[in-house]
């Protein structure tokens, strides 16, 4: 028993040795929160800052857009990542776009259906409509293709379509888009949703889905850039009043065409074409 | 005729438990094992944590788990002693603390997030860091850990201690050398549930130990815990679910190895099954 206490006394004493605060003046930390959605991209574009940054370190934290929004205003972070556009009572934020994420529909490669309505969309996800030939299709059943709960592509699809998640009666529920589109691929009367960076880069390598169009407009990354196509969210950097010093260099890298490949490796849609 | 039915109900309930436990370690084995290597366990993660490792997720949820534990342990002990040992049985003041510790064990995790990101965080300025992670878990096992120390304490039978009292023993000797080793086995179950509460809890530490994935310097650091990281590559990132499962099989391996490495030292420390004269002293 003396033993166990002493070792736990060494312990703790090590411990809080260890744990004194590095008081280190040259480094500088510029905090971001927000968007669960954007925290993996602001990472990896963290890590680029930091190496071409010496003396600069980057933690992103995540929450939410909303968080990240009280977090900017409570200077508790420096950036808040918002992947939507921000209302009328968050004028007072600086808001800076980095990308855009855009969600299509898939279809198989094979399936006649060449274009669906909105009040088409709404009763195949709510299981109004069962067969593919109420929409001009084989007469077959529709396999709907849902995302699990709290993915992006999930929150941005129930927006646009004014749905809730409760609402959606799936066949079939998938994590992410590649799990999607394998989906999709493999199941001639399969729907499903995914983001357009993804989808568009697979259907070109050859992998038998078809992107439907929405309103008539066809989903490509160039319509999701010049904001035609209407299923889409921006992906914004905001800050309390125009960004200044460091956090400044990492806003203008993460617009940049230095983080191109970046974002589109996250299944985004960049600024620049 | 009734019993024959009772032993195939029982059999059959048996069998579906152990089904689920196979097929959920068989699942994650199948998908995590082909990407596990060494380089996964010690190397840093690149690309959102699609390549890479995560070595500093492990060492961060390490510290992150060693301080929930080491602030919860005594806090548990002492509160659990304070009911057991140090009141009257139908005390108000126990019946008060129990009623406490029984509301803290009803609270949601996220809403511990919450309150640790409001107070850790924010009102004593520890920014999202290991040590305000540690401490938010501590008050999430801390119900857990008082819980199973006063059942062990309650099953210490009250004839041993007041034979330790006939022999003139003090109330803190009595219960350093005969109910403490004697309610070790309760204890050691209350340290394994305790950490494996702490090791998989993601909801609590998104608010408060961050989502970094750099090695930490110190536990005023922000690092990502395991189950962050598991959260983050199956909803979050694209393509990440493989690595995801390898995570998982590690965070399993991780728990198994802490509960032996627990039960261990507890019955190295406190392993004397008979309570002899020779352990007391005065």
């Amino acid at each position: 028993m003396r033993n166990a206490i002493l070792i736990l006394l060494l312990g703790a004493a090590a411990l809080s040795l260890w744990a004194r605060r590095a008081e280190d003046p040259a480094h500088e930390t510029i905090v971001l929160t927000g968007s669960s959605t954007m925290a993996p991209l602001m990472a990896a574009i963290g890590k680029r800052f930091e190496e071409s940054h010496p003396g600069v370190r980057v933690d992103v934290h995540t929450g939410g857009s909303s968080r990240g929004i009280a977090d900017v205003r409570e200077a508790v972070a420096t950036i808040g990542m918002v992947s939507r556009a921000l209302e009328p009572s968050e004028s007072d934020l600086f808001a800076v776009p980095i990308a855009h994420d855009g969600v299509c529909l898939i279809v198989h490669r094979d399936n006649p259906v060449r274009a669906l309505e909105r009040e088409q969309i709404r009763a195949i996800y709510t299981g109004r409509i069962e067969r593919w030939s109420a929409v001009g299709g084989r007469d077959a059943p529709i396999t709907v293709v849902h995302k699990s709960a709290a993915h992006s592509t999930l929150r941005v699809f129930l927006h646009h379509f004014g749905l809730r998640n409760e609402q959606v009666q799936p066949d079939v529920v998938v994590g992410d888009n590649e799990q999607a589109i394998k989906t999709v691929a493999g199941n001639p009367d399969a729907i499903g949703y995914v983001s357009i960076g993804t989808a568009s880069h697979d259907a070109a390598h050859g992998v038998p889905i078809r992107l439907l169009p929405l309103a008539g407009i066809e989903p490509t990354v160039e319509n999701v850039r010049t904001g035609r196509y209407p299923l889409r969210r921006p992906l914004l950097l905001v800050t309390r009043g125009r960004p200044e010093g460091a956090a400044k260099a990492l806003v203008e890298l993460a617009r940049s065409s230095r983080c191109t490949d970046l974002v589109r490796r996250h299944g985004f849609v960049p600024l620049a074409p | 005729m009734g019993e024959r039915w009772l032993v195939a109900f029982a059999s059959v309930a048996a069998a579906l438990v152990a089904l689920a436990a196979l097929w959920l370690v068989g699942t994650l084995l199948v998908h995590g094992l082909p990407e596990l290597s060494w380089t996964l366990l010690t190397a840093a993660p690149l690309d959102a944590g699609r390549a890479g490792g995560i070595g500093p997720i492990i060492v961060a949820t390490l510290l992150i788990v060693g301080v929930a534990m080491a602030s919860a342990v005594p806090l548990a002990l002492g509160t659990a002693v304070l009911i057991s040992e140090l009141t009257p049985p139908g005390s108000r003041l126990a019946d008060a603390v129990r009623r406490c510790v029984d509301a803290l064990a009803a609270v949601p995790s996220i809403v511990f997030g919450l309150f640790g990101n409001a107070l850790l965080c924010k009102a004593l300025g520890l920014g999202f860091s290991i040590l305000s992670g540690g401490l938010t878990l501590a008050c999430m096992v801390l119900p857990i850990l008082t819980r199973a120390t006063l059942l062990g304490l309650r099953s210490v039978p009250l004839a041993d201690r007041l034979g330790a009292a006939a022999l003139g023993l003090s109330r803190t000797s009595t219960l350093l050398h005969v109910v403490l080793p004697a309610a070790r086995r309760a204890l050691v179950v209350g340290l394994v549930l305790g950490i494996g509460r702490a090791l998989s809890e993601t909801a609590a530490l998104i608010f408060t130990s961050g989502y970094v994935d750099r090695m930490p310097r110190s536990v005023f650091d922000s690092g990502r815990a395991l189950s962050v990281h598991i959260l983050d590559l199956s909803l979050n990132v694209p393509g990440g679910t493989e690595r995801a499962y390898a995570a998982s099989v590690v965070l399993l391996g991780l728990l198994l190895a802490i509960n032996a490495c627990a039960s261990l030292l507890a019955h190295r420390w406190l392993g004397r099954d008979t309570v002899g004269l020779g352990a007391i002293r005065p």
